[in-house]
């Protein structure tokens, strides 16, 4: 059974903005949010790449999420809760209270049995497990030390110890709601609760390749007749306390380096590209859907979904495989299982990190699957980089881009690395066919298939 | 006892267990009058700790039932200062 399936909603929760219509505007315009990290961090480590891409401050509940919800959930759900409202809401669901006093509610025009939730994380509640680690490490010797500075110690070295006292930072508590915060099932669990959406309720785990296989997916249960309707997407929250997570990303090489001046240091495609721009998450929502299920409705249709693929490398946990044989195979696969020739391809969203071995790799195999003159941006040229979530806000990109018939530039590309079609300024073009392409620590990869919608 | 905890202490107990704020009183029970399960007991005093930027560890909170078991509670906890 093939089913058509269509893109109904979109939510987002972005560095760039929080909701789509502002993330979209901010694309179109070529922003990004690029700041120092927080001046503590460098007190852990000798840090080599010192900016990031923050998110804005987020009251959880202006995404809607409740005091005693908060309490019990970690940021990376919270955001996930927040872009799923929106794109339920975006899709033209109607969002009724569950009970009378209830937190929950009911999608009254969807069949719940028949809705899944699909979502992808890298680390899930990671954010969680440091804060409640360092509360568990780091409480009483913290107290011990705090005593002994106040009544013992010798005067001369009292500023220098109360300095350490202050880098032993814990949070308040140890929560008792740990192993339901850290699992990375927890955002696509608490939409599922939320929503009471009682279809298959599935995380996919592959590091910077999960919002595209959640996507992709989600894709395939809704063609194949699993579901109805799909709210799938990614989501991620890296700003620990400690800037731990920032480190173990820098001490393994992958950062931009070159942070002398932030603006342009994120340069994916670029010549002179140093690595990749740590952002501090965020979460991106789709909701698929039925195409005669959303006509029935009198949804409006952003675009539709028409293929899926997925390949392994079998080389390194951490390095693309030279020559990107494995992409290239997930690629024909993917426009395969769209009925599509490379030559249909109007755009391609690359991965595009801005690693020296990422791009390079890419770049060769867009030019030998696509050519020379299809459109190639980066959306991690303006986001940052944000692992789980990435695919996600990236497969909203090529749904955007073909709905609008406009996309985003792939911002501070001077010299092109590669002889490509990268988009310099937004223009309007008549894209037919969205490619959106995703490739992963540990060998991962994989891409969407999207085609503009039209009555 | 402190009114403004005694406020700040119904005010929590009635977002967390979702009752009216007038089904409160200094000798409701969690567990009898409220039908708090461990779950529900253990949001609540996550909640306070919150409310009251004041660690409400397991082991301390542990036989608290009644309201004004939990405000005498934190009264108490406010009085000192403890280093977190």
């Amino acid at each position: 059974m093939n089913r058509r399936v269509v893109v109904t909603g979109a939510g987002v929760v972005s560095s760039l903005g929080i909701g789509v219509n502002e993330f979209w505007s901010h694309c179109l315009q070529g922003r990004s949010v690029v700041a120092s990290i927080p001046r503590s961090w460098h007190n852990y480590a000798d840090l080599r790449s010192r900016i990031w891409s923050p998110l804005p401050g987020i009251d959880s509940e202006t995404l809607r999420v409740a005091r005693a919800e908060r309490l019990q959930l970690d940021p990376v759900t919270i955001f996930a809760l927040g872009a799923a409202r929106e794109a339920i809401k975006d899709a033209c669901f109607t969002i009724t209270p569950a009970g009378e006093r209830s937190r929950n509610f009911v999608l009254s025009n969807a069949d719940s049995a028949q809705t899944g939730v699909f979502f992808g994380t890298g680390l899930g509640g990671a954010f969680t497990f440091l804060q409640n680690h360092t509360h568990h490490l780091l409480r009483n010797p913290r107290a011990v030390l705090s005593e002994y500075v106040e009544k013992k110690a010798p005067a001369e070295s009292r500023e220098m110890l109360k300095s350490v006292v202050e880098q032993l930072s814990h949070g308040i508590r140890f929560n008792p709601f740990e192993v339901s915060m850290v699992m990375p099932n927890a955002p696509a669990a608490a939409v599922g609760i939320k929503y009471g959406l009682t279809g298959p309720n599935e995380t996919f785990c592959v590091a910077c390749a999960s919002g595209t296989v959640a996507v992709g997916n989600a894709y395939r249960a809704v063609r194949d007749g699993r579901v109805e309707v799909a709210v799938s997407g990614g989501c991620e929250f890296f700003g620990d306390e400690h800037g731990h997570i920032f480190r173990s990303f820098d001490v393994s090489g992958t950062l931009v380096r070159d942070c002398d001046n932030p603006e342009t240091a994120n340069r994916p495609f670029d010549e002179k590209r140093s690595g990749f721009l740590f952002s501090q998450g965020g979460a991106a929502v789709l909701v698929l859907e039925e195409i005669e299920h959303a006509r029935r409705r009198e949804a409006a249709i952003i675009a539709e979904l028409v293929g899926f693929a997925e390949s392994f490398d079998a080389h390194s946990m951490m390095s693309l495989a030279p020559g990107g044989e494995q992409i290239e195979r997930m690629l024909y696969a993917a426009l395969a299982d769209a009925k599509l020739k490379p030559a249909d391809v109007d755009y391609v969203n690359a991965h595009g990190t801005g690693t020296r071995n990422n791009d390079e790799i890419e770049a060769q195999v867009i030019d030998r699957v696509f050519g020379k003159s299809v459109p190639v941006n980066s959306t991690k040229s303006l986001l940052g980089h944000t692992i789980g979530a990435s695919g996600a806000f990236e497969a909203i990109v090529t749904a955007l881009t073909l709905r609008d018939g406009k996309t985003h530039i792939n911002r501070n590309l001077e010299t092109p690395a590669h002889d490509l079609n990268f988009v310099r300024r937004v223009k309007d073009f008549d894209p037919e066919i969205g490619l959106s392409q995703s490739f992963a620590f540990g060998g991962h990869n994989a891409a969407v298939v999207m085609r503009r919608y039209t009555d | 006892m402190n009114t403004n905890v005694q406020q700040r202490v119904v005010k929590v107990i009635s977002e967390i267990l979702n009752r009216e704020e007038s089904e409160i009183r200094l000798d409701t029970s969690l567990l009898n009058d409220l039908q708090a399960s461990s779950l529900d007991q253990m949001s609540l005093f996550v909640a306070l700790e919150d409310e009251f930027q004041s660690t409400m560890p397991p082991d301390e909170v542990t036989g608290l039932d009644t309201v004004k078991d939990i405000i005498e509670f934190i009264d108490r906890k406010l009085e000192q200062t403890i280093p977190t």
